[in-house]
Parts: C-alpha cells; structure tokens; sequence
C-alpha cells in the first residue's frame, strides 16, 4: 500500500504576542519571528502512518510512506525529520504564490501528485490548517480524485479487507471499514505527537533531500487552478473577546476562593 | 435571487443541522454589508429546504425541521456525500440556486466543498455571515485558529457556504407553515458502497455539557491526571458540568467527549470558570458565551486574564478547590 500524508508547516501562532494580531500588508499577519510548527492535525496524520506501516507490516502487508507538502524552504527541517523516521518518499510543491487562502487550488497541486507522481492509495490529510482554516482540502481533493473521503479520523487499523476506521461523525463516534483508494482527514486523534527519530537514524539519513518541484511539473497551471476557484480575501479584523478581567486580592488559594466567591461566583449562581 | 438549505437527514444531526441554518437565516443572512441590520432581508428571496433521508419515517420530521416553507425531499442512502453532492450538482446551472446553504461538520463541510468543485462554483465553510451583492457573496469567518475573522469575496456561482457552528444556538423561531414541493431520489451509483460496516458508538459530546448553568474547565495548567481528576471533582461537588481543553484530552487526562472549544463543544453557562487554561481562541470559542467567566491562572499575564471577568493569580487545582467548598450544591445533588 502506498501511503502519502500531506502536511503543512505553519508559525506557532501561540507564540505570537498579543500585540501582533494585527493585519499587516497584504492582509497577513506578522509572524516571520515565531517558530515554525506542524499542523497539530497533520503531526497526528504523520505518526498515525508510521503507526499504520508497522501494524501492515505485521500482518506481512507491503506499505511505504511519503510526506508531501506544498510550501517554501521552512517546510525542509521537517522533511529531515520524516527521513529520519523512515518515510522514503518525499516531495515539496514550491507554488508561485502563497496559497493560504486557496484551498482548490492546493487540492489540485496534492491531488496531481498523488495520481500522476506518487500512483498512491491511501491519501492521509489533517482535517484544517492555519491560516486559513477552510477544512475543505479533505474533500476537494477526494473530490479531484473520485475517492471516498472520512473526515475526523481518529483510528486507523488494518483489516482483512481494508481499514478499519474511527472517526468523530457529527452524531456520535463512528466507526467504518473503507478500501482503499481512499482521502482520511486526521481530526482529534490521541495519538497526537509525532515520535522523535534517533540521532543514529537522522546521521544515516542527514543527506536525503525531498524533491523540488514546480505545480508544472505536476502538469497544474496554477493561474488557471486559482481562476478556477475564485474566492478571495478582503480583509482580516481582529476579535474582541476582552472583559474586564478584575484580579481579585488575596495570598492564599482560600481568599482568592472567597474574593471570587463574593463578588463574581455567587451573584452568577443566582441569577435566574 | 434563489438559495436552497440543505439538511442531510441520513445522519443523526438533522435537528441541530435545522437548528443553525434557522438561526442563521434569521440573523446570518444579510442583503447588504455584513452587520447591517437583520430582519429577513431573505424575504424577497426565492428559499426552499431541501432534505435528504435515508428512512421514511424521518420524512414528517424533516419537513417539520425545515427552516423555509418550500421543501422538496430526496431519499437518498447513508452518510454518502459524494452522492448528495452529485444529486445537488444536478440542480445546479443556469436555473439553479445562487446559493446553497449547509451546515459545518462532517454532514455540510464536505458536501459544499464537492458540490463548488462539481459545479464549477465557489465555497465558504464557517460562515459567520454573509451578504448578498448582485454580482457577488461576501462573507465572514474566522481564520488564524479563531485568532482573526477574514472577509471573503465569492464570485463563481453557486455559492456554496456551510454556517459556522455556533448558529446551532441561535434559537430562531421555527418555520410553522411547509409546502412540500417535490420528492425524489438521489442519484444512484452502481458501484458498490465505499464504506462497509458502519457502527456509530458514543455521543459526539458529553450530554451535560450543552444545557449546564455552571461549567468548571480544566486546562494542562492543572500539572497532571491528578489535578484533572481533582478539578472534576470540584465541579461535581458544585453541581457543574466538567470540561477541559485540547491538551488535557490529547494527553488522555479526560475523555475526549469532554472538550471545549472549536474541535469540541460550545457551551452557554450563566458563569464558567477556567483553570490553569491560557485562554487560545480556538479554546475560548468554546466558552465565550458564557455569562460570567472566573479564571485561575498562575501566570498574570496570560491571555485569559483579560477575557474574563474575574481572575486569581494563584494555583489552579487549590482555588477550584477551595471554591466548592463555597459553592452551595443544588438541594437534588446532595
Ligand atoms: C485547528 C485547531 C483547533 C483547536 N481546537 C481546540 C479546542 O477545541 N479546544 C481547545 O481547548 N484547544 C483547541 N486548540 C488548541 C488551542 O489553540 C490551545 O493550544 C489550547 O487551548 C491550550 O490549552 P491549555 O490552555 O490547557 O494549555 P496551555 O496553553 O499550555 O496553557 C496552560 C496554562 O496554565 C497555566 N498554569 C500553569 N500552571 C498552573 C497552575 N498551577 N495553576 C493555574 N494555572 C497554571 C499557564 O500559565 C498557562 O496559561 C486547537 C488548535 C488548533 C490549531
Ligand atoms: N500547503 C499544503 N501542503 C500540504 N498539505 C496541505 C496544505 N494545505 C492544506 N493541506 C492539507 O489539508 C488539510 C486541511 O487543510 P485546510 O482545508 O486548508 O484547512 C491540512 O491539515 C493538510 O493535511
């Protein structure tokens, strides 16, 4: 089976000062001096493919990992990493713009990777992405490829026919048997971090670099995938969530308790 | 201009999906610029609800839920987007909808997002509102992990927005009058069914959660298991509901059914205290209606500090603690 898992790497906006919500030219906003993270759902996808690999591999099913990101240069360090971690296939989409805000056009660029470079069978994706957020790319790009698509996956295991898979259904816990070819989005899945390789493994695997390639090279004209799919951002505002935020008095876990207690705590209890 | 709300009543949702779509047809749904003043401005649209269903006996009940007097239904197989997406696809062009409403969620998101592909048209998911222009959609919804609200423009047609979520709480009054106008079925597929073996298990959250007065979070600031464990168990002596952020059901210190924020639950409490929680957008969305909100947090310049009203410098678990001991119990919790 060959699996890719798609991941985007973005600045850890929890680092970001309060001061900096703000949007700058371009409507973005300024977060070049922040780390760089992966996608809280896509580390899930990335470790829940090792997970995946060694459970096939058990019942003496070939699999074989690749990672695929489109993105710029800070996305290389954790390709280094994936290497390590024994993903052998590995590519970045560098595009012409950002894509942020366009997630038919990113969907193209995975889908004709995935069909016409990768001939992959199981597609594992995160179920959003900052900074745009939209949780569409999931489906459009099932949608690109005729494939059946589960959102929210939590679990993924082998079964005799196919996988077996749990996912977070808008009506509850929900659990399925899919064939590949098939898109999984990764939601709140437990298994969460992804697992750290060892400095043996990334010293024999220091000088493998993902291939770089242009969305030409995967035979989409990104002009015409972005005319495609016209939606376009205006503007950002930031929200006003403040409130008075009164600290109350006290030195000791039992005043603080009372001062909330008297003037916030009870008068809310009360309230009709 | 015409728009069709779709409810996908194959799954278990169909109550909530007509819920948000109610409220936000009553305040979402703007004629001119968002934020302008509601009130219908839909009227002189041309509306209708269109819902799927798998079982005949949910039929009277989804004409019932429909948010607009016309309904059409189409009888279509379980949980099968691709196939609502083609039969929506089918009524879309030149005298199709404009606009396509869904819900968010697994039943709406995929659904608009397949139907925009297929039909050649644009999608917006989370909408917070939108607005209708002769030539164009504009809409609003949170981008940065709920830390910014973007604008956005759509110009292909249709326009296919899923609302965000937090409509499912608008309480808008019920359509009382419905015409069915046609019924149908979805259009079928030869090939065999993608998914197999289907078996739904628990609720999607915690039953408490949405109707509770008081609600007491613990985030990852409680240390550990233990300080989990003894924040619940305030709560419970204070007759509250228990709920915990992100990373306190990712490190498995409370079921995932437990939590709060954009991936979990939203509640509406008449006072919700936090502890040892930063207070993130992606958390505080969860909790943001809430009358009164009393944090405790260690560090005084975290971000929840100035998005509650009260807050206590100090250790998490101790207050929590020392506040159900102030708390009165409901006379039938003990
Ligand atoms: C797409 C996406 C969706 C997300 N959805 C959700 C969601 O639905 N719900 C959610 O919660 N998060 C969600 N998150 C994660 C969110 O952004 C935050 O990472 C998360 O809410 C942080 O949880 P926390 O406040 O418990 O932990 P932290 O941010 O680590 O904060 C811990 C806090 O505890 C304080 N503290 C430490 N010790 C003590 C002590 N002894 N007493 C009191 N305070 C103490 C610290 O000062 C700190 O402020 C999402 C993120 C993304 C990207
Ligand atoms: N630039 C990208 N490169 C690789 N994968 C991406 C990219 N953008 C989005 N994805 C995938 O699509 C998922 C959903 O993103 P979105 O629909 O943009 O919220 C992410 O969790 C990723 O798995």
């Amino acid at each position: 089976m060959r699996i890719l898992v798609c991941f985007k790497v973005t600045p850890d906006y929890e680092a970001l000062r309060d001061a900096d919500w703000v949007a700058g030219p371009g409507d973005t906003v300024r977060s070049r001096y922040v780390r760089r993270v992966l996608n809280c759902f896509d580390e899930s996808a990335l470790e829940l493919a090792l997970r995946l690999r060694e459970a096939l591999t058990e019942r003496e099913v070939a699999a074989g990992l690749g990672a695929l990101s489109v993105g710029g240069r800070e996305t290389e360090p954790f390709f280094a990493t994936l290497h390590a971690l024994g993903y052998e296939r590995a590519a970045r989409i560098e595009p012409e713009a950002a894509l942020d805000y366009a997630p038919a056009a990113t969907a193209a660029l995975l889908a004709a990777y995935a069909q016409r470079f990768d001939r992959s069978d199981l597609l594992l994706l995160g179920s959003r992405c900052g900074p745009g957020d939209s949780g569409t790319v999931p489906a459009l790009v099932a949608e690109e490829l005729g494939w059946p698509c589960v959102t929210q996956v939590t679990e993924i295991e082998p079964t005799g026919g196919g996988l077996r898979v749990t996912c977070a259904a808008d009506d509850g816990g929900l659990s399925l048997t899919v064939r590949p070819p098939c898109v999984l989005a990764v939601g709140n899945a437990l298994v969460s971090h992804l697992r750290v390789p060892t400095l043996t493994d990334r010293l024999a695997r220091r000088d493998l670099r993902a291939d770089l390639l242009a969305p030409g090279d995967v035979g989409v004209d990104l002009a015409v995938a972005l005319a495609g799919a016209p939606v376009t951002l205006e503007g950002l505002e930031r929200i006003d969530r403040t409130r008075a935020g009164v600290v109350v008095e006290g030195d000791t876990p039992a005043e603080m308790a009372r001062a909330l207690f008297a003037t916030h705590v009870e008068e809310a209890i009360a309230r009709p | 201009m015409r728009f069709t709300a779709i409810i996908d009543g194959t799954i278990g949702s169909a109550v909530e999906q007509a819920r948000a779509l109610a409220g936000f047809l009553e305040e979402g749904l703007h004629a001119g610029a968002p934020g302008g003043p509601p009130g219908r401005p839909w009227s002189g649209l041309e509306c209708e609800t269109l819902a799927f269903y798998a079982d005949d006996r949910e039929r009277e009940q989804l004409i019932a839920l429909a948010p607009t007097i016309a309904v059409r239904l189409v009888r279509a197989p379980e949980r099968r987007p691709d196939l609502l997406a083609a039969t929506l696809a089918a009524t879309a062009g030149e005298d199709g909808p404009d606009l396509f409403l869904f819900t968010s969620g697994q039943a709406g998101t995929e659904v608009a997002a397949r139907l925009a592909r297929r039909a050649g048209g644009s999608v917006l998911t989370g909408a917070l509102d939108i607005s209708l222009e002769p030539d164009r959609l504009l809409g609003r919804r949170q981008v940065y992990s709920n830390h910014m609200v973007g604008r956005f423009a759509l110009t292909a047609r249709p326009w296919c927005v899923a609302v965000d979520p937090g409509w499912a709480e608008a309480r808008a009054p019920a359509c009382e009058e419905h015409r069915v106008l046609s019924e149908s079925d979805a259009i079928a597929d030869a090939s065999e069914p993608p998914f197999a073996d289907l078996k739904l298990t628990d609720p999607p959250s915690a039953g408490d959660l949405a109707e509770a007065r008081v609600v007491v979070v613990a985030g990852a600031g409680a240390g550990d298991r233990d300080g989990v464990a003894r924040i619940a168990a305030a709560a419970e002596r204070m007759g509250a509901a228990f709920g915990v952020t992100r990373p306190v059901a990712m490190n498995a210190w409370a079921p995932m059914e437990r939590l709060i924020g954009v991936s979990g639950a939203r509640v509406a409490p008449a006072l919700a205290i936090v502890a040892g929680a930063s207070g993130a957008p992606a958390f505080l969305w969860g909790i943001e209606r809430a009358g009164v909100i009393v944090a405790v947090n260690s560090d005084e310049h975290a971000a929840i500090v100035g998005e509650a009203d009260a807050v206590a410098v100090g250790d998490g678990v101790a207050v929590v603690e020392a506040l159900a001991g102030l708390v009165a119990p409901p006379p039938d919790h003990g």
